[in-house]
Parts: structure tokens; C-alpha cells; sequence
């Protein structure tokens, strides 16, 4: 029996910077790490890439072809916390993904009105990732409101000493009780439960009903 | 126990010198970025008013408080306070938008209201109630703006949203440039889509077309004999135009046809074939933004003729030979020429060359040294030319 043969694929580095990217006598590691990279194949690269990526032969090629398009990060590392750096990061994707787990889970909510409370150390992420889940909200089709749902102090008061696991159920019930959320709001939860996690959780809180998203 | 103390103090006004350094040299990376970051930022704002202006998000001319503009956390204010102002005024030079943003200081300044059910401190803008008592902007519009690096992207944000008590967005949009992409710095009053942008670009290259006439002014010089028993030629100064080509708008390679006259009173005239192929060796293709650098090569066919022409023609001469060549023609001769060289241009509309040539009719003349011997070629003749492309 034959066994089918396949050429191991070729791989170019297109670099926006000059450099090789790889770690080298100039070059440290932690530079190198720092570089973010994606792989494109011949078609899709020639297309995004046209004049940097050279397309496939008309006829086919004896390889496949692939290309590492690599860039700089465009701030500098150790200009903001670990964290901060890795919660922003990827804010688009992490919140898009949140937006899309809510909306696959409860596809019964699509005519409600959502709101976004967001539960981190820094305010200014905080502020950020609910920028970027209200957008991300507003682009799968939502309504989306700016409101803050609010709790009395004494509410506060309580709910600030429970453990994380009762205090966010808590909470979504206090906010339906008080009526800050009514029956056709659902309010999405962002949530950093441990300061060494660099990803955030959410829940979804529904007529004082509150689930865990992830 | 006094030297104990006076270390302590040491060691203490050492540790605040270096954080001071340190916090010196993180305001210093700080602003290098910003700097970076900026425009980029101000990019992806013209880029969302110029969407604005195509799609506006009202029919008519709407109200619209500036609620917030926020950066990059780990930079400071003052890129935000950079980019707000370019938001404003990229905003007032297009009323196309129908945006107009109104000032509104009890929409940023935190009230507090105080009713039966609760104590609220907040912004005037989180608080439409509030606002509305204090005669603030209901019913406006309030439009947020963030900017925030992710990885090697930029991203912004915008959302509008309506000043009622459900504070509603009615309106959201999502914008992102990468650290590779260079800011199409585009006029405030004259924005453009991208790809619009790279077509002017385009046209600015094409404008010049495939085919460029050069006027140039060269000067010759030849090197003396080692010896200096013969007379090297005078300075030769030659005007010289005719056609340069280019296969592609890149003009990563030109090749030149030209014809040149030399001509002083008395001493000597000249005409001149020359053929050349330059090669770009700054980049893949000119630049409309800083100088190239072209590396060339050709070859020359020249006939001079005149009293200062003499030593060209033989190969060691003495001043009674000189004299008795200094009738009313003069001797004649043609020779060829081969030229390397730099030519450094600004725009494609001026530069400035050095070139060597190599006369094998002349390779062992006495009347004439070497610049320079590569790989066994001499060069006799140095030129230096400045070019104006029309």
C-alpha cells in the first residue's frame, strides 16, 4: 500500500518592522514573544497582503506555501500592569466571545433590553471592557442601554461581605426586587473573579435570576 | 549610631533618586509612544467622521454632547486631550455628519440627587433625571469615543447614546488600525475613504508618468598624470538632456537615453551620447516622502574638439604643442566612456550624482591619471551632476 506522501509546507516570515523576528543575537527572546503573529496561507495572504504575499502559481505549486505576518505590539511592554496588558489585549475577541456565549445561550432574550455592569480592580478597564461588550451587544443586532442598575447602600453593604458565589445571585435578585431591572431587561455581568486570572467571567442576570455564562 | 543614621538617610535619598529616574525615564517611553500612538488614534477618527459623513447617523443636524473620550490605559491625558480636539475639529469642518457638538458642563460634572428612594451621585450624563432639573441637555445625544491598543492593533470605539432616563445607544461603530499601517494623515476639511487615500497616493506616483525628461548640468574632471609630465584635460562642462524610462510606476528601474553639448569660448566644444540603467537601492519603490538613492551604470560615446582638447588625443604633450594646437578647430577626437554611480533624488524632481568613468582609449595615457583601479579598471574621469526631471 502506498502511503500518501506530503511535502512539508514553506514557511516565509513577513515582518512589519524590518527585522527578523526571530530571537537572535539582537534580538531577545522576550522581544520576540512579545511579536504577534498569524499564519496566512498563499490565496488568503496574497489577498489581504497584495504585493507582500505573492500569490499561488496559476497551475499550483510543489509546496504549499505559508506566511508568518508578524508586528509589534503597539505598546511597548511594562507601560501597564500584567493584568491590565492582558485583559486589554484581547478585549475585542474576549468580548465578543462573551457576547456570543450569551446570545447562543439565551436566544429568548434577543427582544430585551441589555445592560453591562463590569467587576474588575482598575476602573479604567472596567470602563473599557464595557465599552467593547455594549459595542459588541450592538453589533450582533441588540438593544442595548447605557443605564446602571443600582442597589441601595445597604444592599452594598451585604452583598460586598458574601462570597462571590451568592453574592453576584444575590445581587441580580436585589436588582429585580428593587426594580432597577424589570422584566424586559437582561443584564450582563463581566466579572474578574481572582486578580491573577487574565480572563473575565460573566453571568447573565434575567428577572432576579442569575446564571454563570463561564 | 550616627553613621548608622546618616547611611539610612543615604540609602533613602538614594532609593528616591532612582525612582525619580525611573519615573523620568517612564514619562520618556511614555510620551515616545504617545507620540506613536497619536497618530494613529487621530487616523481612525477621520475615519469614523468620514463614515459619518457617508452614512449620517440623523437626517438632520442633531445635538450632540462629547461625553468622553478615553486612550490607551498605562498613556496620560494628554493624547486624550490631543484626540478630543481633533475629534472637534475634524467635526466642525464636516457638517455633513449632522453631528454638532453643543457644550454642555453639567453633562461631565458629578451631581448628586437626592430623593425618597435614594441618594444618586453620578455624572449629569449617567443621570438624564438630574440633568433635566438642571437644565441640562435632555433628549440630546451623548457620544462616547474610546481608543485602546489591543496587541498590535488600535481599536476604536464610538457609541451614541440618546439622553432620555433608559439611556438607550442608538447607534455603535468599532474601528481598528494596525501598528504596520501608516496614518494617511488626511486634511480635516478634505477626509477621504482608505482606499481613496491610496488611489491619490497612486496618482501622485503615476502623475509623473513612465516617461520623465531629464535637463542635467555635469562636470567632468580628469585626474593628472602621476608623473606630471603630461597635461591632463581641463574641466569639461556638459548640459545634457533627453529621455528617462521607467518599466514601472515603482521606478525601482530607469533607464536614460541622453544627449549633451559642451561648449567654452575658446577652449573647446563637445557633443555626447550616454545610455544609462539605474537600479533603486532604497526600497522596493521611490518615495514621495524622503530622498532615493539610485545606483547606475551606462556608457558613453563623446567627440570633443577644440584648442583645450589636445590631450586627448596624444598621448604626452609639451606647452609648443599645446600652442601649435590652438588654431581656429582644433584637434578633434571621440572616445567611449564607462560611468558607475550614485544618484541621490529628492522627489523625482531634482537630484544630485557622482559617477566615475572608466576611458579605455585613454588607459595609458600620460596625460592623464586614475581616481581609482577596482578589479583592475581604472578610473580616469570623476563627474559630478545635478538633474532636474520635468
Amino acid at each position: 500500500m502506498a502511503l500518501p506522501l506530503e511535502s512539508p509546507p514553506a514557511i516565509e516570515v513577513l515582518f512589519f518592522g524590518g527585522r527578523d523576528p526571530s530571537p537572535g543575537p539582537n534580538r531577545p527572546k522576550e522581544w520576540s514573544r512579545n511579536l504577534s503573529c498569524e499564519r496566512w496561507d498563499a490565496v488568503a495572504g496574497s489577498h489581504r497582503y497584495p504585493g507582500e504575499i505573492k500569490p499561488p502559481p496559476p497551475r499550483g505549486g510543489y509546496v504549499e506555501r505559508f506566511t508568518m505576518v508578524c508586528r509589534e505590539p503597539m505598546l511597548r511592554p511594562g507601560l501597564r500592569s500584567p493584568l491590565d496588558g492582558a485583559l486589554l489585549g484581547a478585549l475585542q475577541t474576549s468580548t465578543v466571545a462573551l457576547v456570543d456565549a450569551a446570545a447562543s445561550l439565551r436566544p429568548d432574550l434577543a427582544g430585551s433590553t441589555w445592560l453591562v455592569e463590569v467587576f474588575v480592580p482598575s476602573p479604567p478597564v472596567a470602563a473599557k471592557l464595557a465599552f467593547a461588550t455594549k459595542n459588541a451587544l450592538m453589533g450582533r443586532g441588540l438593544s442595548v442601554s447605557d443605564r446602571t442598575p443600582l442597589l441601595a447602600a445597604g444592599d452594598v453593604e451585604v452583598l460586598t461581605r458574601m462570597p462571590p458565589d451568592e453574592a453576584y445571585p444575590a445581587a441580580c435578585a436585589r436588582y429585580f426586587a428593587t426594580g432597577s431591572l424589570s422584566n424586559s431587561d437582561a443584564l450582563l455581568a463581566v466579572v474578574s473573579r481572582d486578580p491573577r486570572e487574565t480572563i473575565v467571567h460573566a453571568g447573565i442576570c434575567v428577572a432576579g435570576t442569575w446564571t454563570w455564562l463561564r | 549610631m550616627m553613621a548608622l543614621l546618616a547611611f539610612a538617610s543615604l540609602e533613602g535619598w538614594a532609593a528616591d533618586t532612582l525612582r525619580d529616574v525611573q519615573q523620568a525615564e517612564l514619562d520618556r517611553v511614555r510620551a515616545g509612544v504617545a507620540d506613536q500612538v497619536h497618530l494613529a488614534a487621530f487616523d481612525l477618527v477621520d475615519e469614523l467622521v468620514f463614515g459619518w459623513t457617508n452614512a449620517p447617523v440623523f437626517e438632520t443636524p442633531t445635538p450632540v454632547v462629547l461625553a468622553g473620550v478615553t486612550v490607551p490605559v498605562g498613556l496620560g491625558t494628554g493624547i486624550a486631550a490631543m484626540v478630543e480636539n481633533h475629534l472637534a475639529a475634524v467635526l466642525a469642518k464636516n457638517p455633513t455628519t449632522n453631528l454638532t457638538l453643543v457644550h454642555c458642563p453639567q453633562c461631565s460634572a458629578v451631581v448628586v440627587h437626592a430623593g425618597p428612594e435614594a441618594t444618586i451621585v453620578s455624572r449629569g450624563i449617567d443621570d438624564p433625571a438630574t440633568l433635566a432639573a438642571l437644565g441640562g441637555a435632555t433628549g440630546q445625544h451623548a457620544l462616547f469615543v474610546d481608543v485602546e491598543a489591543e496587541g498590535a492593533w488600535l481599536v476604536l470605539r464610538a457609541r451614541l447614546t440618546r439622553l432620555t432616563p433608559e439611556l438607550p445607544i442608538v447607534w455603535s461603530h468599532t474601528l481598528a488600525t494596525s501598528a504596520s499601517a501608516p496614518a494617511l494623515l488626511r486634511a480635516s476639511d478634505d477626509l477621504k475613504s482608505a482606499s481613496a487615500a491610496r488611489q491619490e497616493y497612486l496618482d501622485a506616483l503615476r502623475g509623473r508618468g513612465l516617461v520623465a525628461v531629464p535637463l542635467r548640468v555635469a562636470i567632468r574632471s580628469y585626474d593628472s598624470p602621476e608623473d606630471d609630465q603630461g597635461v591632463p584635460p581641463p574641466p569639461f562642462l556638459w548640459l545634457e538632456s533627453g529621455v528617462e524610462l521607467s518599466p514601472t510606476d515603482a521606478r525601482a528601474w530607469t533607464s536614460s537615453l541622453m544627449v549633451g553639448y559642451s561648449f567654452i569660448p575658446q577652449a573647446y566644444q563637445g557633443l555626447m551620447g550616454q545610455a544609462r540603467i539605474s537600479r533603486l537601492v532604497t526600497g522596493r519603490s521611490r518615495s514621495l516622502t524622503r530622498p532615493d538613492l539610485y545606483a547606475f551604470f551606462g556608457g558613453a560615446v563623446i567627440t570633443v574638439w577644440g584648442p583645450a582638447t589636445a590631450s586627448f588625443q596624444k598621448p604626452l604633450l609639451n606647452a609648443d604643442e599645446l600652442l601649435l594646437a590652438a588654431d581656429l578647430e582644433g584637434p578633434r577626437t571621440a572616445f567611449g566612456a564607462m560611468q558607475f554611480g550614485l544618484d541621490l533624488r529628492l522627489g523625482n524632481r531634482i537630484g544630485v550624482s557622482v559617477c566615475l568613468e572608466n576611458l579605455p582609449d585613454f588607459a595609458n595615457s600620460r596625460n592623464m591619471g586614475e581616481y581609482l583601479r577596482i578589479l583592475g579598471i581604472g578610473f580616469q574621469s570623476l563627474g559630478t551632476e545635478v538633474t532636474f526631471w520635468f
